[in-house]
């Protein structure tokens, strides 16, 4: 397929209340970052969040309907083919939906870097899969990623609550384990993290 | 607002029309420093207007269009397909592609880099603006760009062949010739290929110093 209209995309709506419509996925795009967001339940549209971890610079470009967008506290009301650039990774930014029909454009990159898929896709990806319980199809999208970033700690650490949650221990002890050799902070995260308690009193536990 | 962010609305950015008047860019890229890949914007004034010229990447750059008003009626190879306001079109390298507009008023977001490669602004760009800027009468402005943009891009063919048409189209016989022969000692086979049909050179065809260079 090489064309595609954003009402046609996979819509997936996240734990924010924000529709993420996957653009690069769909299209197996590998030099740059794109989707497209839509209101969900809560009329976010664009989650609140840095670029701190990634140092993406962003382009929000506003489709259809309005939005009104918070960036480094200062509120900008934007309609169709008005856009906000956050050069500054560490600038907070995010908007909420004016209207119901509210679409927005998102691209992003790290200057001077080639591009590589982000982590948090994936991540995006399985939520589906595993609100509804398809345990096995979650763990395979994560690992698919893997294949992809087998040094991403956020990848590993999110494996790993999909397979305690699906009946997996052993590798969820596995991958926890190496998230948390990558980034001792995972283990923090482990110890409140319910997806783990099916796990939490097995040898090797971090903590 | 402040430095680490910018809002702007893609009808406030300069509209520069190409020498031959088929295509009109808005440049998004370079007017708020993007780096991570290349994003710009097509105006087609009219239906019927290029939006999209018809080319292929040969560098290895995948692109995605999208249209952000009016409609466009896109061709992606054998494909023609219409394209109406927030259709997303994806080009792999290589793929021949060309859009024009449908409806007066058609905006077209073009994005495009190279996969696996960290992405660096490419000399086509500004050589596109100095040429609009010159075609508006901005010479003095659209020379010092085409100065700049050599010394940003030394070595390649693309520089001095764009500065040889750049000061044909100006009446300068003896700079255009030796920007073309710089480009040909770079490139003799792609400039021997390009360089007669390319009609900013065609008035140059006559004189003695193109036989001597092309044979």
């Amino acid at each position: 397929m090489t064309h595609v209209h954003v009402d046609e995309l996979d819509r997936i709506e996240l734990d924010d209340g924000f529709e993420w419509r996957p653009v690069r996925r769909r299209f197996g795009i590998r030099a740059f970052g794109v989707n497209v967001y839509a209101p969900g339940a809560s009329g976010r549209v664009v989650e609140e969040h840095s670029e701190s971890q990634l140092g993406h610079q962003e382009i929000y470009l506003v489709l259809r309907g309005r939005a009104l967008f918070t960036v480094d506290g200062n509120d900008h009301e934007l309609g169709p083919g008005e856009l906000v650039f956050v050069r500054h990774p560490s600038l907070r930014r995010g908007a909420v939906a004016l209207s119901d029909d509210t679409i927005v454009l998102a691209l992003g990159g790290k200057p001077g870097v080639a591009y590589a898929p982000s982590a948090w896709e994936a991540m995006f990806a399985a939520v589906p899969a595993a609100r509804e319980g398809r345990w096995a199809d979650a763990i395979r999208m994560h690992e698919e990623a893997l294949v992809e970033q087998p040094g991403s700690a956020p990848l590993l650490y999110n494996l790993a609550c999909m397979e305690s949650r699906g009946g997996r221990p052993l590798d969820a002890l596995l991958h926890l384990q190496r998230a948390v050799a990558l980034d001792p902070k995972w283990a923090e995260y482990a110890a409140k993290d319910t997806d783990f308690e099916p796990i939490r009193a097995e040898p090797g536990f971090p903590g | 607002m402040n430095d680490g962010y910018r809002v702007l609305a893609l009808d406030d950015l300069e509209r520069l029309t190409s020498t031959d008047g088929t295509l009109t860019l808005l440049p998004l890229r370079r007017t708020i420093g993007f780096r991570p890949f290349g994003v710009n914007a097509w105006l087609g004034a009219h239906a019927g207007d290029h939006v999209i010229e018809r080319h292929r990447e040969q560098d290895g750059d995948e692109e995605l269009y999208v249209v952000v008003r009016g409609r466009a009626t896109f061709t992606l190879g054998d494909e023609t397909f219409d394209a109406p306001p927030g259709t997303l079109v994806h080009a792999p390298p290589g793929t021949l592609r060309e859009a024009t507009a449908a409806d007066d008023d058609t905006l077209v977001l073009a994005i495009g880099a190279k996969p696996g490669k960290a992405w660096e602004p490419s000399a086509w760009e500004d050589f596109y603006v100095a040429f609009a800027y010159r075609a508006a009468g901005r010479v003095d402005e659209a020379r010092a760009l085409v100065a700049d943009t050599l010394a940003r891009h030394p070595g390649t063919w693309q520089g001095p062949f764009n500065a040889a048409c750049f000061e044909a189209l100006e009446g300068d016989d003896d700079a255009a010739f030796a920007q073309l022969g710089l480009a040909y000692e770079r490139a003799p086979t792609i400039i021997s290929k390009y360089a007669p049909g390319d009609g900013d050179l065609a008035r140059l065809q006559s004189d003695p110093r193109w036989q001597e260079l092309f044979g």
